[in-house]
Parts: C-alpha cells; sequence; structure tokens
C-alpha cells in the first residue's frame, strides 16, 4: 500500500506521484480525500517521472495538489452474489438506496477478462418478447446481445423498459440493468416499478446518471457486467442484463480521452474509441453453462448511422432494432424501422420457414412502398398501377399492425398494454401479406395486439360509423 | 442521414421527372385547346339534333308500333359503352370513369356485357372479369365519326335483334378545364325530350315524317357516341395538362426541399471535417 501525492489536477483527471518502487498498477484504484469525502481515482497510464495519471470516480472539485493518495493495491471492486439482489449501487459499487450495508462475502474486480474464443456458447435458441415487429423482424436469442438504436426522443428507454416488464417478469433468473448518463428520474421510476411488480428481489440495479462526473459513467457499465458475470460464472444461471445507454459510456471515454493525453480521432472521438468498446462489448456474451442475454439502448447522435461512435457498436450485435424519427412523426408506436432493422438469427433454420416468409413479405411490401413514394408525392396515388395501389394499401395496414400498446406507456395512451405471442405475430402478418384483410380499414390495424383484435376493432368502427 | 451524393441523384431524377411532366403538360395544353373546341363547336349541333327528333318523335308517335330504336323493354341485359383514355398520367380520371361504371353495373339488376373504347376501360373491366364484347382503342385525340360509326352499329343491332334491351354509355362529360365528371347515362331505347307547348308546332316532313325519323334514329346514336367521345377526348388532355402541371408543381417542391437537405448535409460535413483539423492541430500543438 503505496502512499503517493497528487501533482496535478484537470479537471476529472489526475496526475499522482508515487515512490519509484510502488508504481501502482494500470486500474488500481487509488484512494484520496476531498474535505473528508473518499475520493476514488483509477490508474489509467503511467506517463513517466514516476507520475500515473488517474481518472476521478467522483467530483475532483476541492482536490489540492500534494493531497496525501493511497494506492488500494487492486482494482475497484464491486460486491457481488445474492446481497446484492434487490438493491441499488453506483459505479463503486456502494448501496445508493438509503438502505442497510450491503455485507457481501465476495467482491470482484470491475475490469475482467472476456470469455476466450473456445467457451463462447455456439447454441442458438430464439427468446420471445411479445413485441410484435421485434419478434417478425428481429428476433432475439438467449444468450445474444441486441441494440435499440434510435435519436433522441425515438423511445429506445421506453422499448427496454417493455422489455423488462415482458421478459423481466417472466424470466426466472436475473436482471442486471445499468444505467449509463441516462436520467436520474428515469432510475428512480424504474425501482418503482420494479417494487410494485415483485420483480426487485432478483434485480439488481447499477447506475451512473447524467448527473455523474465522466469517470463514473465511464465505468458503470463495467460493474454492471461484472454483477452480470457473478452469476453466470459461479452459478451458472441465465441473466438478463440491460443497459442504458451504451453510448453515454463512448462519451464518458471521449469526455476524458482528450484529458488523458490522446490525441482526437475522427469526428472528435478518443482513438481508442473501438478497444474501449471492444473492453466491455466482449464481457457481455455467454459462454460456460450461464448466459448473459443484453439489451442494450443506443443513442444516435443526429440521427446518423455513420457517426463512427454508433458503427464501432454494430459489430458487437446479434439483432439490431432501429428506431426510426419518421415514424415517430407519424404517431407509429413503437417506432421500429423494419427495413433497417435486423437479427442474425433470421434464417428459416432457426426461426422456421413461416416466419422467415412473413418477415420477408412484409419488408418486401415495405421496401416496394418507400420506392412508390416518391412517385406518390409527384403524380398522386392514383396514377400507380392496381397492383400498386393493393400494395400501399396493405404497406400501410403493415405499418399500422406493427404498432403495438405498450404496458409501460398505458399512461401515454391510455391503452392497456398486449404481449403478442410470435406464432400469432406471425400468423397476422401472414394474412395480411395474403390478402384476407384487404377489406378492413386501415385505422383498425392501429395500436392493436394480434390481428383478430384488428379484425374486432374494423367492426366495431363499421358499427359506429 | 442521406450522404450529399445520394441527395444530389434523387434531386437529378426529380429534376428529370420534372422536366417530362412540364413537357406533357405543355404538350396537353396545346391539345387540350383543340379538343375543347371541337367538343364545344359539337354541342349546338347535337342539341338542334335532338330538338329535331323530339319533333318528330311527337309527330310520329305511333303507340303501338314505334321505331324499333325507340322501343322501350324490360332491361334484362344491357350494353355499356365505356368511353376512356387510352393512356394515363391524367390524374385519376379514367379511375373516376371506370369507378361511376362499376358501381352502374354493380347497382343494377341486369347482366352487363361492355362496348370500350379505350385502353384504360378495357383493362379495367377485363381485369375484373366483366365480359367484354368489343374492344376500340386508339382513336387518337381527333377522332373522326368513322371511328365511332362500327361501336354505334354493333349496339344498334345489338339493339334491334333484341339482344340487349338497353344501351347506356360511360364517359367523362368536359364540364371545365378542371372539373370533369363521369356521366353514366342512357343511349338506347332513345328517349325524346317532352315538348314545349309553344314548340309543339306541326312540321310537313318530306316524304314522310317515318321515313325521316327511320333515317334519323341510327344517325343520332352514332352522333351521341361521337359527342360522347370528342367530350372524353377533351377531358381527357384537360385533365392530363393540369395533372401533369401538378406533377410538374410537387416535383419542384420536392427538389426545394431536397436542396435544402443536400446543403444541410454538405454543411455538416464541412463542419465535422473542420473540427477534426482544428481539434487535430490543437492537440497536436499542445
Amino acid at each position: 500500500m503505496a502512499n503517493g501525492r497528487v501533482t496535478q489536477v484537470i479537471g476529472t483527471v489526475v496526475d499522482v506521484e508515487f515512490p519509484p518502487e510502488e508504481m501502482p498498477s494500470i486500474f488500481n484504484a487509488v484512494e484520496t480525500d476531498v474535505d473528508g469525502q473518499k475520493l476514488v481515482l483509477e490508474v489509467e497510464q503511467h506517463v513517466g517521472n514516476n507520475w500515473v495519471r488517474c481518472l476521478a470516480l467522483g467530483p475532483t472539485d476541492g482536490l489540492k495538489r500534494g493531497a496525501e493518495a493511497l494506492d488500494t493495491g487492486r482494482p475497484i471492486s464491486v460486491p457481488v452474489g445474492d446481497p446484492t439482489l434487490g438493491r441499488l449501487f453506483n459505479a463503486l459499487g456502494d448501496p445508493i438506496d438509503n438502505l442497510e450495508e450491503v455485507e457481501s462475502d465476495e467482491r470482484w474486480p470491475i475490469h475482467r477478462q472476456p470469455p476466450s474464443f473456445d467457451q463462447q456458447a455456439t447454441e442458438v435458441e430464439m427468446l420471445e418478447m411479445g413485441i410484435k415487429v421485434m419478434d417478425l423482424i428481429a428476433p432475439f436469442t438467449r444468450g445474444g446481445k441486441v441494440g435499440a438504436y434510435g435519436g433522441a426522443g425515438t423511445g429506445k428507454t421506453v422499448i427496454i423498459q417493455e422489455l423488462i416488464r415482458n421478459i423481466g417478469t417472466e424470466h426466472e433468473g436475473v436482471s442486471v440493468f445499468a444505467g449509463v448518463g441516462e436520467r436520474s428520474r428515469e432510475g428512480n421510476d424504474l425501482m418503482n416499478e420494479m417494487q410494485e411488480s415483485g420483480v426487485l428481489g432478483s434485480t439488481v440495479l447499477v447506475f451512473g446518471q447524467m448527473n455523474e462526473p465522466p469517470g463514473i459513467r465511464a465505468r458503470v457499465g463495467m460493474t454492471g457486467v461484472t454483477m452480470a458475470e457473478y452469476f453466470k460464472e459461479t452459478r451458472e444461471q441465465d441473466v438478463l442484463l440491460f443497459v442504458d445507454n451504451i453510448y453515454r459510456y463512448i462519451l464518458a471515454g471521449m469526455e476524458v480521452s482528450a484529458l488523458l493525453g490522446r490525441m482526437p480521432s475522427a469526428v472528435g472521438y478518443q482513438p481508442t474509441l473501438s478497444t474501449e468498446m471492444g473492453d466491455l462489448e466482449e464481457r457481455i456474451t455467454s459462454a460456460g453453462a450461464g448466459s448473459i442475454t443484453s439489451f442494450q439502448a443506443i443513442y444516435v447522435p443526429a440521427d446518423d448511422y455513420t457517426d463512427p461512435g454508433i458503427v464501432t457498436t454494430f459489430g458487437h450485435l446479434d439483432a439490431v432494432i432501429s428506431l426510426d424519427r419518421a415514424l415517430v412523426e407519424q404517431g407509429l408506436y413503437p417506432a421500429v424501422d423494419p427495413l433497417a432493422s435486423s437479427s442474425r438469427i433470421l434464417e428459416p433454420s432457426i426461426v422456421g420457414q413461416d416466419h422467415y416468409d412473413a418477415a420477408r413479405g412484409v419488408q418486401q411490401v415495405l421496401q416496394r412502398y418507400r420506392d412508390l413514394q416518391d412517385i406518390i408525392a409527384i403524380l398522386g396515388v392514383e396514377e400507380l398501377s392496381d397492383e400498386d395501389r393493393q400494395t400501399v394499401a396493405r404497406a400501410r395496414k403493415i405499418q399500422r399492425f406493427l404498432t403495438q400498446p405498450f404496458f409501460v406507456a398505458e399512461q401515454f395512451t391510455g391503452q392497456e398494454g398486449r404481449y403478442v405471442s410470435v406464432k400469432d405475430t406471425v400468423r397476422g402478418f401472414q394474412e395480411i401479406l395474403a390478402g384476407k384483410h384487404d377489406d378492413l380499414p386501415e385505422q383498425a390495424f392501429y395500436m392493436v395486439g394480434g390481428i383478430e383484435e384488428a379484425v374486432e376493432k374494423a367492426e366495431r368502427m363499421r358499427a359506429e360509423s | 442521414m442521406p450522404s450529399v451524393r445520394e441527395i444530389r441523384r434523387r434531386i437529378r431524377s426529380v429534376e428529370n421527372t420534372a422536366k417530362i411532366t412540364k413537357a406533357m403538360s405543355m404538350i396537353a395544353a396545346s391539345k387540350m385547346r383543340r379538343t375543347q373546341e371541337t367538343a364545344l363547336q359539337g354541342r349546338p349541333y347535337s342539341e338542334r339534333l335532338r330538338d329535331l327528333l323530339s319533333h318528330l318523335a311527337a309527330q310520329e308517335r305511333d303507340e303501338d308500333e314505334p321505331h324499333p330504336l325507340l322501343r322501350r323493354r324490360e332491361a334484362r341485359t344491357v350494353t355499356m359503352v365505356l368511353i376512356t383514355p387510352d393512356r394515363g398520367l391524367t390524374g385519376g380520371l379514367h379511375s373516376k370513369i371506370n369507378r361511376a361504371a362499376a358501381q352502374f353495373i354493380v347497382e343494377q339488376s341486369a347482366s352487363t356485357r361492355l362496348v370500350t373504347i379505350g385502353r384504360k376501360g378495357r383493362d379495367f373491366m377485363a381485369r375484373t372479369g366483366q365480359e367484354v364484347q368489343a374492344v376500340f382503342t386508339d382513336l387518337g385525340d381527333r377522332p373522326s365519326i368513322l371511328d365511332v360509326t362500327p361501336a354505334a352499329s354493333i349496339v344498334i343491332d345489338d339493339f334491334t335483334a333484341e339482344r340487349v334491351d338497353a344501351v347506356y354509355i360511360a364517359y367523362a362529360d368536359f364540364v371545365s378545364t378542371t372539373v370533369q365528371t363521369p356521366v353514366v347515362r342512357p343511349l338506347l331505347p332513345v328517349v325524346p325530350a317532352d315538348l314545349r307547348p309553344e314548340e309543339a308546332v306541326g312540321y310537313i316532313y318530306e316524304p314522310t315524317g317515318e321515313r325521316v325519323l327511320s333515317e334519323l334514329l341510327p344517325r343520332f346514336v352514332e352522333l351521341e357516341l361521337y359527342h360522347a367521345v370528342l367530350e372524353s377526348v377533351a377531358s381527357e388532355q384537360s385533365a392530363r395538362m393540369v395533372a401533369m402541371r401538378n406533377a410538374t408543381d410537387n416535383a419542384n417542391e420536392m427538389i426545394v426541399d431536397l436542396t435544402l437537405e443536400m446543403n444541410k448535409a454538405r454543411q455538416e460535413n464541412i463542419t465535422t471535417e473542420l473540427l477534426d483539423i482544428v481539434g487535430g492541430a490543437a492537440a497536436v500543438g499542445a
């Protein structure tokens, strides 16, 4: 346990000088105090002259040069295991729910090696989510990774929360929710909601929200993953990991990158962008007997999918849910763009021929509609051939049938949520594609569950008019 | 966000479309004037002919043995003469006529067969599985009366031979350049208009009223048909002119929107690059 002294403070980056023989290792936690408050620093770099460059995991206001700093001799570690269930933590593993201390026998360091190549699980099994558009177009894999992409206000968080409700409540194992750089209020809402639905007891919540310094936001994801890893590795359980929002992790890295002395790369991102992404994402995998199924919300800055920060995330995911602002503007929720969303497992051999055909059929019709949109805009719908006009009518019905009321959005829609099984979803779209419901008004397909409900709604509409 | 190049390509494609629609609207405009004149000039003649016919029919009213083309029967089978344009890009004109015709066919109980003049009607009726008896296409935009004679003789022959009990005619009535209304009206049996009392003057026809009537009736049917075709052609050109002008306007509007989007995207690229250079330079300098 070496003692060092703070030699330089640049915002959230702190340099500490240690005796030459007792330099702390990279990622070691170094503790100092600021006006009686403990401040944890994490060693990121050895910069020469016996200095180490550290990332502060807390506010550095009031930190003085020359302040004493103590090397703890090990990385930041967080409590894991049963005592963590039902609790709320910050990135350092301290409970923040105003309840008693967490008495855990085990603490794991937040920096760990990803599972090696030969340990990775290869089995593929579809996981039902009960959300039509996702089950159809981007089916999830048990033990896989799913990203929900979207610009500001397109409904990423709502989708994550609906998934927590749909899968989390029916899921038998443990869930971990990591709130990375999002609204603090949402964390609060989430906890209350979980308490009400009674799933809090099997859930661990970790938060490093947008009010926290970048060091915290850059590490809270790892804290969440570490806690999930424990259940996967030692208990061999199936763990659900929800992360909202991965992009804030990249952003936090970007905030400190220049301060750590790295030259900015394209669009101002850190040059170590893909490494940082890999450090976190590669750990979220299924290996051995347990599995981690992860759902990640990913904010897309300025709706630009070519942004380097976004591009680095794509490769890590098994399924991509892409949220489109144009759909939000039309009130089509969830605003999942069926043409931009995809899944690795949408193959006949995994999801079955019917499902595959229905999904591809839906995409074809919608693609054709999109192609025709310019013609409609210029010449008007009257000039289309009858065949195309039918395609347009079906595409509009499909677009509406892809919407669905959410349980967690009940206060916005005033409508109770619907859970639709994959079987019903596939059948519904098959019937629309086959033209079985060409006579129903398109509004009947809006915000309903299964296809039977659309038929019922059409009848109700007819009776009312 | 689409790249600058993608947007530029779309702008070019919309520009090309706009050029075509503009040319079409100008062609239609020049044809429109001529066809409108023809249709309007034909109107007084067909009105006078109708008056004359009414006179004759009133004078020669023979209740027991009316002229075959005047005979009313219970309609068990009817023929519909459907007059549509050959070509599209008329802003839904043909679908309006087709819809009106289809609705008429559905609403009346008699079985219907069709004589179509113009491709759009033929295609529509063939697709919906109606019985199409005869098809006339490519009348062009200056049809002569000879073009409609065959169609007229078909319906006259069928009617006189009592193979059909009534003949209707569906076409787009030219009201003005912007308004064309689909019309379905009876053609056979010919129903002479009632005479106003002051018109009920007795004329002497040579050689006899009956002879003149039997000569006049087929010509009247032919002329009615011809006139419907002229109205339809005038409607077609007017509708096309308006539709294409709207299309050109829409396309131009789209070009404006896309150009704005393109400029934004370009500006964004420039800003990003500048930031990269400045950021890079600052980092190296520090």
